[in-house]
């Protein structure tokens, strides 16, 4: 099956449609200035903001000022709504939505905290899970015949993109709407301020004096389905999912590799997928956050891979920023307008040469593209790569026959000291202790590694997150820790585990309310239908936490302690 | 300055969770990182916010932190010659 794109639509700090993202990238015009929206102390960081208000984005989808919607949701709704229009879908019952997200309703959450103590702005409570601005974004649109988030910091978008493909390669869905969404807040921009990774001048990507990286904020989606159903219905292709892969660097939680393992490993079997060797890469749309160490660690990957056959290299966070959890979808969107429209879009403001990095490209260059590979790396070592192709696609296998597969026990209990290391456990707070616990049990009568290691979670590492959200609010954004940062997102379970067992297979987190087990399960069936994989640990993980289920409470909500795990293997 | 060392170590087992650790167990010459103590970056992040917070010690270059912590003696002494509180 060749998967063929046939929508897309971007929402960015350099427009918000396809049309002004073009014209900017065209006329090499970055949206990374002073902040204008976001409320934050820290006015000295750049950062890549929409151009509009909550109450422009608003008037401009036509919600009303008494729905309670984040950001992240009106971002999503717009460029969803783009990709759909080009795609000419009027009906999406036969569509899968799969948008990721870490941020969630966390803008709103910010804002509201004081407010929903005094019994106030309540009906924004139930909109702060990652899952929440997903169903949001849907509730909008239609009825989807399946929805998820996958929630895996700043690779979320593209391993949306890489689920739908496996979706429509089992023939779950027709047709999906992948990618993702993410707005700024105050939480994250003070999380990456504490990491001392933020840049106070327009990042600069390779270059040898870059300080760290701007954030962004925005969301993209693409209409993909198979070649078939494309031209059956006369729809017009765009472009082609040709490879993806994901693996993990399993080397730290925040920072790469030095010879960035996983991002090799990513790149490499997105090209393997597709039957694409190095040389025939037209383009490279990099990572590049501006940090010292990310561009160091993907730059000695593509060294590795590419050798002699370095392909033209930028990254367009320079004109949008750092847009997270949005950043694969929103790059891949750009690198399908470059392909269309003939030029490599520059890497802005560099300069300076640094003997051990790839040199970038500094202006917009013309160029037919047949192939552009598109990096999304995330904390944990969540590294991600797509493939893209403008003609030609790959003929990729279809699996609709269902397999045998072997559930473990369902592993429920564990006591930690006999798992985790009281050295180890210094940065865990209990649930994190207990969970991890359960997984390594569960693993315990599985002989070799697993091919890989999915989570499940409705509202993640909550403990750390009050805790680093209540000393923001209370320092008024001056007095935050790293680490609770560090160990809130996610994806941070699946990190920790990858890293402990020095697993570098697929690695995810979904996040999607009570069903993230079912889409957990799904997932590793589809896989091992497509021979993907053999092997592989389900996590289950939530936290109970008394100020955050106090607020749940207001809405006849509750939150629980929940540890469970379970190795799923195909049955030869 | 024995004083200040003691409350340096109080305080690295209370900001890094070293549970089950005295002050006794911290050698005031061994280093931080790497052996002795085994902090990683992240501990070094944290380690500067202690420094701000604490002694009014801004460090805006991460790197900066390799030579101040090199060892709680090390620490102490850059403590003494730069607090502001």
């Amino acid at each position: 099956m060749k998967i063929a794109i046939t929508g897309i639509g971007i929402i960015s700090a350099i427009g918000r449609d396809q049309t002004e993202t073009l014209a900017s990238l065209q006329m090499e015009k970055s949206g990374i200035g002073a902040m204008q929206y976001l409320r934050s102390t820290h006015t000295d960081l750049p950062v890549g903001e929409v151009k509009f208000s909550n109450e422009e984005l608003r008037a401009l989808l036509q919600i009303p000022h008494t729905e309670a919607i984040s950001r992240t949701s009106l971002l999503g709704l717009s460029a969803a709504k783009e990709a759909l229009c080009q795609a000419n879908i009027q009906d999406v019952q036969d569509m899968a939505f799969i948008s990721g997200t870490t941020v969630g309703g966390m803008d709103t959450t910010e804002c509201y905290w004081e407010d929903w103590k005094n019994g106030q702005k309540l009906e924004y409570i139930a909109q702060h899970e990652a899952g929440a601005s997903t169903k949001k974004i849907a509730e909008h649109i239609g009825n989807f015949a399946y929805s998820t988030t996958p929630s895996t910091a700043c690779s979320s978008a593209l391993n949306s993109i890489m689920i739908g493909a496996n979706m429509l390669r089992t023939r779950k869905v027709r047709r999906a709407l992948v990618g993702g969404a993410e707005s700024l807040s105050k939480f994250h921009l003070n999380g990456f301020n504490s990491l001392m990774i933020l840049d106070a001048q327009p990042c600069r990507p390779f270059d040898a004096t870059r300080a760290g990286l701007n954030l962004g904020e925005g969301a993209a989606y693409m209409v993909i389905e198979s070649e078939e159903e494309a031209l059956e219905r006369g729809a017009n292709i765009l472009g082609y999912i040709a490879g993806y892969a994901n693996a993990c660097d399993a080397f730290h939680q925040t920072a790469s590799s030095a010879d960035g393992e996983g991002a090799f490993r990513a790149m490499d079997k997105a090209m393997q997928m597709a039957h694409v060797c190095p040389c025939q890469v037209d383009y490279l749309n990099a990572h590049g956050t501006g940090t010292p160490n990310n561009d160091a660690s993907e730059s000695a990957a593509i060294q590795r891979l590419f050798g002699e056959n370095i392909p033209k290299i930028s990254s367009t966070k320079s004109f949008t920023g750092h847009t997270t959890s949005a950043s694969g979808s929103i790059e891949a969107v750009i690198c399908l307008l470059c392909m269309q429209h003939g030029f490599v879009p520059a890497n802005l403001h560099w300069e300076h040469c640094d003997e051990n990095l790839i040199r970038p490209l500094l202006h917009n260059q013309t160029a037919e593209m047949e192939y552009v590979l598109c990096n999304s790396f995330g904390f944990g070592g969540n590294n991600s790569s797509l493939l893209l192709s403008k003609t030609v696609g790959t003929d990729l296998s279809v699996a609709d026959v269902p397999i045998l597969i072997t559930q473990s026990e369902i592993v429920l209990e564990a006591e930690p000291k006999q798992y985790v290391s009281v050295a180890e456990s210094r940065r865990m707070t209990p649930q994190t202790k207990q969970v991890l616990s359960v997984a390594l049990k569960a693993l315990e009568h599985h002989s070799t590694d697993v091919d890989a290691i999915i989570c499940a979670t409705q509202y993640g590492c909550m403990r750390n997150s009050v805790l680093f959200l209540k000393d923001m609010l209370s320092s008024n954004e001056q007095e935050v820790k790293p680490t609770p940062f560090i160990q809130s997102t996610h994806n941070t379970i699946a990190s920790m585990l990858a890293i402990k067992l020095h697993n570098h297979g697929y690695n995810i987190t979904y996040s999607h309310g009570e069903q993230s087990w079912h889409d957990a399960m799904q997932d590793v069936q589809m896989q091992m239908q497509l021979g993907m994989l053999q092997s592989a640990l389900i996590i289950a993980f939530d936290e109970k936490v008394e100020e955050w289920d106090e607020m749940l409470q207001k809405v006849s909500y509750s939150s629980q302690n929940i540890a469970k795990a379970q190795i799923i293997t195909l049955t030869k | 300055m024995e004083e200040l060392i003691l409350e340096l170590k109080q305080q690295i087992i209370e900001v890094l969770n070293f549970e089950d650790m005295t002050p006794t167990d911290i050698e005031t010459d061994a280093p931080l990182f790497g052996e002795g103590l085994g902090l990683d970056s992240i501990d070094a992040l944290e380690l500067i916010v202690l420094l701000d917070k604490g002694y009014g010690i801004k460090l805006a270059d991460p790197k900066a932190g390799k030579e101040v912590f090199k060892s709680v003696r090390v620490m102490a002494e850059y403590i003494q010659a730069n607090r502001t509180k």
